[in-house]
């Protein structure tokens, strides 16, 4: 028998039930605000980067460690694991080789129920087909459990303008990844910036002063229930306007940590300028406590790969086929991009690991999780979605420098990304039993719960 | 059948007292204490059997309608108490079964699924003579309304908008009235959206030295974009009045067009940027309350019954976001010369103007078809993943797209509209065609490989595509064709209501059975206990109606015997939707033998067994319903032919286009609709005509202040 909800709680469920991912997180950090500062205890952070065009799983081997490739056979019947001990990384991960002590590089989970050319867009994130906003992404689950000013970032590199493929608050709800740094930047910083900057963020002041008070007045001609539906809209605008007051009262804090950008603000800037603004101003915005959740995309979904001249690789469809550019064979240029991934993600790990909290730093309580958003190639399997971890989470991961496989698709003890994500769900306290859409042909499989594999 | 006789004479008794409503004196002296002799032992404080307590229900029943609803079926089918407990008074038991009926029907049960709450006996039971209202209320616009509003003020461009509204994912009717409101995660989007729009509203590029507008800009705002001169007041006016007229079609008041022009002042002064300040007033406008929801208070003159009819505007825009999805003002005029003349004319220009309407291919009636979607649900044919079959083509997209023409023909033809819908003998196939580039042949279907005509000659071999689906070997090039007799007829047994309807890997005789429980009988059947685990057992051995057995257990039982009768015939067809005459089961004994020269298994080995499409009516309401079926095509015709079944598509269609459950208030407003069906020989436009001019459309009544009753 179903309880019986008063009306009330019918709209304001049906309110959590599409955008819960984003409403609670606000509610949760006045809560956690009031009870003396909650996020101060527990201080974790994740981040999410996602690259187009696949992930090699030959990109995950380190040295001393073979796998064989999955078109053969299944590359592994069993769960494998190896210590990165004395191994060295392969060269499109050598930049995070300063932090392979804290590393975890997973392969063999499948998303096949993602399965799509070139992108699998938001099933990358969300364990679901393509082409419909079935749920929230797992960047937006886990805002929920990790409360902030803005519950989640989301920022990248396109050539399409903000993609809305990758991030999704609750069913039917993409997120922009807004992929221009100039746009990120005003909103996040603009409340101390000088200048232009700092007018527009009055104006959406003054906007939300007005409008809350504008629906107030709409709201007058009605009564009992209806009234209650546009309560909604008000306490929205409210919300919001309180946000501006907090960014206010956080000022000192934004401005010490506001990047300085310059020439990658430029409209006309390279992808790896963007990017590197991208995750400049990600790094910035965990480090002021603007947020704890930043998802960083490179790529728009589809065949949005993302151009890179300036790195010799001006289609990255081409080199997805086996093509050449300058002499340099296709396996050389798709190293050179990532490369420039995992430099910036080492970049963006070292700032953590500068920064003290507690009696470590910020890295001790963060975890990055790169990956593609076409699994394993530019047409992928799904059978495979290699997966890189950097950091702990608190203590909660357990990646000190570990290489570790997982049964292949099909084969008994086999494990999804969704159990990844689960893990995830679990060590930042917001475990549940299901994420996604299973997958059909994994039937008799166990894809809920999280990886003990990865838990500490 | 004892059950049946203390069903129809609760029913009796119930329809005797329809004409007024519960009376809340009854509670303390006649219900309340029954509950309390016979139901709060086990469903109170201290223990709470099936997870259902009821010592907290109190007389403001639609607080509680879907416990008050349980209360009075457990109790009026004799279910509630227990055989072992004592048994209740059966006059007092009558009673308290007719109060619960009339008090649930005052205040209708909220979610869409809820409306056959409501014995359908006291809507039709007697006729009705006083017409009724809607509460006073707003209605968030719903997607596909949001995304026209945005067409209409970003130019007819959608590029880079996000639509920041989602609907209810169960099944059955999801865009109701009373469900959505706008939260935090909707409105950022919202304002997102809003300063994309007037950029593109405002753009400029500088032409000889001076800024001119770009296009898709708006003239009236581009003039407010010079940041060092002070726009004249006047052009401030303007550029208000001309968004209100594309964001909420409607001229500002002169009290709105005053605080508009004030968010520019404070803005242009506090931070001396005049184009961000008349940016952010232009913006404010698109995010009003009366922009993002539809108005539907009742500001008519009031009658002496208190209730009031909808302004002109308010009909208006009701009536155009009810067919279509664009807040237009398509007939302001008539409807303005019409209020002068009174409420009888008033009805009469809403009347023309759907009938126009319904007839215009180039109105915007979209909404419309949206019913028969909605109503059937075979659209979500897609969402059920299945394996890709051997030898033939499982393209649920296009079963959808062959039923959604099959309903458009019915639709367009306007005869008897829902038999035939129920009943026809005729089918589209494959119907989407295109043009084959690598092969020239214009006009071939979407989903054959290859498409015919198959060219034997140049060695093609056919290897099916959709047809076989339907039951045809070759791709009729005339169509509606009619199905092959005796296999299938009517929407519930086209391809893509029977895969909407069906799981990853079987059929769903469950679900169906709900189906034409509640869309066809206007039943009702409670949703799954809590803690109950459904599980058919998976026994590839034997037949799934065979299987599906597990539910005669008692405690089962009593609910699905509402359902999988009804849902059994359907057993005709599997779960791709094709027709068959066998059903496929493992044969165990040739699994076991086919072995290789080592002892080691080969695979399994299917055999065909006997299909059975038998079913069962019972508890239908109907007498003449009641009964053994031998087959779906016998059910359909059945029940299709029925005045319930009938009435019930009508309750549907109410719900729909009202965008809310009916109240036995609205019992004339259902009754006129049905009568209007009839006479017009199964009219489809003249139901919705008939149901857009009632007074449930038309009128409205305040409702309480928080806290009060209703």
């Amino acid at each position: 028998m179903t309880t019986q909800a008063t009306r009330r709680d019918v709209l304001k469920g049906v309110g959590l039930g599409a955008g819960a991912t984003v409403l609670s997180p606000i509610l949760g950090s006045l809560a956690a605000h009031a009870a003396g500062d909650a996020a101060a205890a527990n201080p974790k952070r994740v981040v999410f980067v996602l690259q187009s065009n696949g992930m090699n799983p030959a990109h995950l081997l380190p040295s001393g460690v073979e796998r064989k490739s999955a078109n053969s056979d299944s590359p592994t019947q069993k769960f494998t694991e190896h210590s990165l001990d004395g191994r060295t990384l392969h060269k499109a991960l050598e930049p995070l080789a300063p932090f392979q002590k804290r590393l975890a590089l997973v392969q063999g989970l499948s998303n096949k129920i993602a399965l799509s050319d070139h992108s699998g867009e938001l099933g990358a994130l969300g364990c679901y087909p393509k082409g419909k906003v079935h749920a929230a992404t797992i960047d937006h689950a886990v805002a929920e459990a990790l409360p902030g000013v803005f519950p989640h970032v989301g920022v990248g590199y396109s050539d399409r303008g903000n993609a809305y493929c990758y991030s999704a608050s609750g069913p039917g709800r993409a997120v922009p990844i807004v992929c221009s740094p100039a746009d990120a930047f005003k909103t996040l910083f603009g409340s101390v910036a000088a200048g232009s900057d700092r007018a527009s963020f009055d104006h959406r002041t003054n906007l939300l002063d007005f409008l809350s008070d504008d629906v107030k007045r709409s709201r007058a001609a009605l009564a009992g229930e209806e009234r209650q539906k546009l309560d909604g809209y008000v306490e929205a605008f409210e919300a919001l306007h309180a946000r501006q007051a907090k960014l206010v009262a956080m000022a000192d804090a934004i401005r010490k940590n506001t990047p300085k950008l310059n020439e990658k603000l430029a409209k006309e800037a390279t992808a790896s300028l963007t990017l590197e603004a991208q995750f400049e101003i990600a790094g910035a915005a965990l480090v002021a406590g603007l947020t704890r959740v930043v998802t960083i995309t490179s790529g728009g979904g589809g065949q949005a790969f993302g151009k890179y001249p300036e790195l010799g690789v001006p289609d990255l469809h081409h080199i997805g086929h086996g093509g050449s550019y300058e002499g340099k064979t296709a396996e050389e240029c798709f190293v050179t991009i990532r490369r420039t991934h995992t430099t910036l993600i080492a970049g963006l790990a070292k700032k953590l690991e500068s920064i003290k909290e507690g009696d470590g730093t910020m890295l001790d309580n963060t975890v990055i999780v790169y990956l593609s958003d076409s699994g394993d190639s530019h047409h992928p399997t799904g059978k495979q979605w290699p997966v890189v971890l950097l950091g702990n989470l608190g203590g909660k991961l357990k990646t000190n420098g570990r290489y570790i496989d997982f049964p292949f698709y099909g084969k008994p003890g086999h494990r999804t990304l969704a159990n990844l994500y689960l893990t995830l769900l679990h060590a930042v306290g917001k475990p549940r039993e299901k994420f996604g859409i299973p997958d059909i042909g994994l039937k008799d499989f166990d894809q809920t719960g999280p990886l003990g594999e990865l838990l500490a | 059948m004892r059950r049946l006789i203390l069903f129809l004479g609760s029913l009796c008794f119930v329809a005797g007292s329809a004409a007024r409503a519960a009376d809340p004196a009854e509670f303390p002296t006649a219900v309340k204490p029954f509950l309390t002799a016979h139901c709060v032992k086990c469903h109170g404080p201290e223990k709470q059997a099936g997870d259902f307590r009821l010592d907290d229900l109190t007389a403001d029943v639609g607080k509680h309608a879907e416990r008050w609803a349980t209360v009075r079926d457990q109790v009026r089918d004799g279910l509630m108490p227990p055989a072992k407990e004592q048994k209740p008074d059966q006059a007092k038991a009558r009673q308290v079964v007719a109060w619960a009926s009339a008090a649930i029907g005052t205040r209708p049960a909220r979610l869409p699924n809820q409306g056959n709450l409501i014995p359908h006996e006291l809507l039709f039971g007697t006729p009705a003579t006083v017409g009724s209202a809607s509460p006073a209320r707003v209605w968030r616009l719903a997607p596909p309304a949001y995304q026209s509003f945005v067409r209409g003020v970003f130019r007819e461009r959608l590029d880079g908008i996000v639509s920041p509204f989602a609907l209810l994912g169960e099944r059955g009717f999801r865009d109701f009235a009373d469900l959505y409101s706008l939260d935090e995660a909707s409105t950022e989007l919202l304002l997102r959206n809003a300063a994309l729009i007037v950029d593109a509203q405002t753009g400029t590029e500088v032409k000889n030295g001076k800024p001119t507008g770009r296009n898709g800009s708006v003239r009236e705002f581009v003039e407010l974009m010079t940041p060092d001169v002070e726009p004249a007041r006047a052009k401030l006016e303007v550029a208000v009045q001309a968004q209100f007229r594309l964001a909420v079609a409607r001229p500002a008041t002169p009290d709105e067009v005053e605080r508009y022009v004030g968010l520019y002042q404070k803005g242009a002064k506090n931070t001396g940027d005049r184009p961000g300040a008349a940016k952010t007033m232009l913006q404010a406008v698109l995010l009003r309350a009366d922009a993002m929801y539809r108005y539907e208070v009742g500001t008519g003159p009031a009658e002496a019954s208190g209730r009031r009819m909808l302004s002109p505007l308010e009909i208006e825009q009701a009536v155009s976001l009810t067919l279509g999805n664009k807040r237009v003002p398509p007939f302001a005029t008539a409807l303005n010369v019409a209020s002068a003349k009174g409420t009888a004319a008033i009805r009469e220009a809403v009347a023309n103007h759907v009938r126009v309407s319904l007839s215009d291919p180039k109105a915007d009636t979209e909404r419309v078809m949206g019913f028969f979607r909605e109503y059937f649900e075979y659209h979500r044919a897609p969402e059920v993943f299945k394996d890709k079959p051997k030898d033939f083509v499982h393209a649920a997209s296009q079963l959808v797209a062959d039923t959604d023409r099959l309903v458009a023909e019915i639709v367009a033809s306007d005869k008897d509209v829902f038999r035939e819908l129920l009943t026809t003998q005729k089918t589209f196939v494959n119907y989407t065609v295109r043009d084959d580039k690598k092969t020239n042949r214009k006009n071939v279907p979407m989903q054959s490989v290859p498409p015919p005509p198959f060219r034997k000659e140049k060695g093609e071999v056919f290897k099916a595509g959709v047809e076989p689906v339907y039951g045809f070997t070759d791709w009729p090039e005339t169509q509606p064709v009619e199905s092959p007799k005796d296999t299938r007829i009517g929407v519930l047994m086209q391809p893509s209501w029977l895969v909407a309807w069906s799981t990853n890997f079987e059929t769903d005789p469950v679900r169906r059975g709900r189906w034409v429980r509640e869309r066809l009988l206007g039943g009702t059947v409670p949703d799954l206990p809590i803690g109950v685990v459904a599980q058919v057992p998976d026994e590839p051995h034997r037949t799934f109606r065979d299987r599906l057995t597990v539910t005669r257990a008692a405690q089962c039982w009593k609910c699905h015997q509402k359902m999988d009768e009804l849902g059994l015939p359907f057993e005709q067809f599997d779960h791709y939707g094709r027709f068959r005459t066998t059903e496929t089961v493992r044969d165990t004994e040739a699994t076991a033998k086919n072995v290789d020269k080592k002892g080691k298994l080969l695979g399994p080995v299917d055999k065909q067994v006997r299909l059975v499409t038998t079913g069962l009516i019972v508890d239908s309401g109907v007498p003449s319903l009641e009964g053994a079926v031998k087959d779906p095509r016998d059910m359909i015709r059945k029940i299709a032919n029925s005045d319930r079944a009938r009435q019930v598509f009508v309750r549907h269609a109410f719900r729909y286009f009202l965008g809310r459950n009916e109240s036995l208030a609205d019992a004339k407003s259902l009754q006129d609709a049905d009568a209007a069906y009839v006479k017009s020989g199964g009219s489809f436009k003249a139901l919705v005509e008939s149901l857009l001019t009632s007074d449930s459309f038309l009128y409205r009544v305040a409702t309480a202040a928080p806290g009060g009753a209703k």
